[in-house]
């Protein structure tokens, strides 16, 4: 009866999708990177030439995984033996730590377990032609909103805290739960991720879709009609990354995996994150692009607003701000 | 109506072991993950199983799926008879076309459906841009999630009444025509009667395949909790915040319901073909 039960158990696991590496039998030599989507481009086209090419010891493959934040933990907890995770947000990685599949502490090297940074801005029609600058324009009526949905889209983790960062820290809980009903009143749609929130954006469905900096930096590069939007406050995106110290022991690719890891943050690996859009994390080079990127008035990291931990809790819990917010919008 | 089928004939042994094989793989393949769900949904108990499904996302989900099921297989039974009806019964060029078309819902990806109807009826597409000048928008509301619902069950009701009128004697049709019958009276007492069991077994499949409809809708729907998302996209939100147990209480809801209406179905149906057959 156990058999079974355990049976159906692994049956039910969610998120068993995470794909299995092909060529796991030439080990050693062949590095696993599970990453969250939006990294896809930085990531295949400049950061792994890049590595591949700098590595010292000898020629290297690479297999690339990309899914969702959330998703690619999951996968990563259920078995898919990723060497390097690189992920939206910090409170992932802590699910890795809490799994035991990272047992060193990953907080260290120049970003402090961070390798890129960003934004949550506005991306607009051409033009502005609803004059969105700040959070309360998001709330003036006929405005149409997309964000991700936050149950499976980490950028709207990000996106949901930038909208009430202000007043969560300012106003305290009643004020941010006004501004994010008010916001939520006028979303049209949510999508399952920043990225398809940018397709529907690209539709020509919505005023402002609420997004990553570097999302919409590359959207911007090949779509002309859209502009971006830094509001007076937003958040600091911060991405982590680190080795899956089970993984690379089992594997036998700790240096190699610890070697990518310092990669990311080297003067290359930066330049390319910029490249894409990203803001880095490594001094010199925030100094060196600096004038690429425009300043908000007010800018909390997730810190300033008391770690993932105290915001996913009040915000994303079953009967958090934006649950409840919901349920606001729906009872007027 | 039909001839008894000749599966009498086979040997005790060979029938029990052609029923055992078939009970197995039914519960092989549809059994085991539905008992597997059951368990995950009340690994905390019916209290817990109960507080998923009262959340209120949840509730308005169920409420929303259902009832745009229900809308979808009334104007599907109706809708579907007709052209069913029409393309049994006239001529026309390109006649042989259009019945291919009727079953190619079935073969595109759901997702390539919803993708479709929102390069169509958005406000860049070529309905869309007509339709919002006259301030009609089908996308992200109600009326989204039946329209992509719509294209996805077209063929069931047709496909199972068209066998049925197929079989129909044209004859008894004309008979009762000239036996001075109306439209109307030969429609009622002698075309309906025939096909209802039809109708009602290509409205149970079209309403349970609406109830768990994903791909299609997700796209066009809007997906806001409490407002435009249904069931299956919410199971999706749960699965993708770690809240299996969610999930499967909402899924597990959906699939009693499903069942209950199918065998609801199957009974009325039988009802009413021995009904018929007696009359």
């Amino acid at each position: 009866m156990r058999a079974v039960t355990a049976l159906l158990a692994l049956a039910t696991l969610p998120g068993l999708g995470g794909c299995g590496g092909a060529g796991s039998k030439t080990r050693g030599k062949t590095l696993t990177i599970a990453a969250y989507t939006v990294t896809r481009e930085v990531l295949g086209r400049e950061i792994i030439p890049g590595f591949k090419q700098s590595f010292a010891g000898g020629p290297v493959q690479v297999e690339e995984s990309y899914e969702a934040s959330g998703a690619q933990t999951r996968s990563l907890i259920s078995g898919f033996e990723g060497d390097v995770a690189l992920l939206s947000m910090s409170s992932d990685m802590e699910k890795l730590v809490k799994a035991k599949l990272i047992t060193h502490d990953w907080k260290t090297g120049p970003g402090k377990g961070m390798v890129s940074r960003s934004l949550v801005v506005f991306v607009v029609r051409k033009g502005n032609p609803k004059g969105l600058r700040d959070w309360p324009d998001l709330t003036r009526p006929g405005v149409e909103v997309l964000t991700p949905n936050p149950e499976t889209s980490g950028g709207a983790r990000w996106n949901i805290t930038a909208i009430c960062a202000d007043a969560l820290k300012q106003r305290g809980l009643e004020a941010a739960l006004q501004i994010l009903a008010a916001v939520r009143a006028n979303v049209i749609k949510m999508d399952k991720s920043g990225r398809e929130s940018m397709t529907t954006f690209e539709f020509g469905i919505g005023d402002v879709a609420i997004t990553y900096e570097n999302e919409a930096r590359a959207r911007l590069a090949r779509d002309a009609d859209i502009e971006i939007v830094i509001p007076r406050s937003t958040v600091l995106i911060e991405n982590p990354a680190a080795v899956l110290d089970v993984y690379v022991d089992r594997n036998g690719t700790r240096a190699l995996a610890e070697a990518f890891v310092t990669y990311l943050t080297s003067d290359d690996g930066q330049r390319a994150f910029v490249r894409h859009g990203f803001r880095p994390v490594v001094p010199k080079i925030e100094a060196e692009s600096r004038a690429q990127f425009g300043q908000p008035e007010r800018l909390y990291t997730i810190q300033d607003l008391g770690g993932w931990k105290s915001v996913g809790q009040t915000l994303f819990d079953k009967d958090g701000l934006w649950a409840q917010a919901g349920r606001r919008v729906a009872s007027r | 109506m039909s001839a008894r089928t000749p599966a009498r004939r086979l040997p005790p042994s060979g029938a029990l072991g052609l029923r055992a094989a078939a009970l197995a793989y039914i519960g092989l393949l549809v059994l085991l993950p539905i008992i597997a769900i059951s368990v995950r949904a009340f690994e905390d108990g019916p209290r817990g199983f109960l507080a998923e499904l009262a959340r209120p996302e949840a509730l308005a989900a169920l409420r929303l799926t259902f009832l745009c099921a229900l809308g979808v297989t009334l104007f599907n039974a109706v809708v579907g008879s007709i052209v069913a009806y029409t393309v049994i019964r006239y001529r026309f060029p390109g006649k042989a076309i259009l019945n291919a078309l009727i079953d190619l819902p079935f073969a595109i990806p759901t997702v390539v459906v919803g993708f479709i109807l929102v390069l169509l009826y958005g406000p860049r597409g070529i309905i869309g841009a007509i339709l919002k000048s006259n301030g009609i928008v089908l996308l992200n509301n109600q009326a989204g999630i039946i329209l992509a619902l719509l294209f996805v069950t077209f063929p069931f009701v047709v496909r199972a009444v068209q066998p049925i009128l197929e079989e129909l004697d044209r004859e008894e049709e004309q008979a009762a025509w000239t036996l001075g019958a109306g439209h109307w009276e030969t429609l009622r007492r002698v075309i309906l009667p025939v096909i209802t069991p039809g109708i009602i077994t290509g409205a149970a499949l079209s309403f349970t395949r609406a109830l768990g409809e994903f791909g299609s809708v997700v796209l066009i729907a809007g997906n806001i909790p409490l407002k435009t998302e249904v069931a299956a996209v919410y199971v999706y939100g749960q699965v993708e915040s770690d809240n299996v147990r969610g999930a499967t209480a909402v899924s597990l809801f959906l699939l009693v319901a499903a069942f209950g209406f199918l065998t609801l179905f199957t009974l009325l149906q039988a009802r009413l073909s021995r009904h018929h057959h007696a009359a």
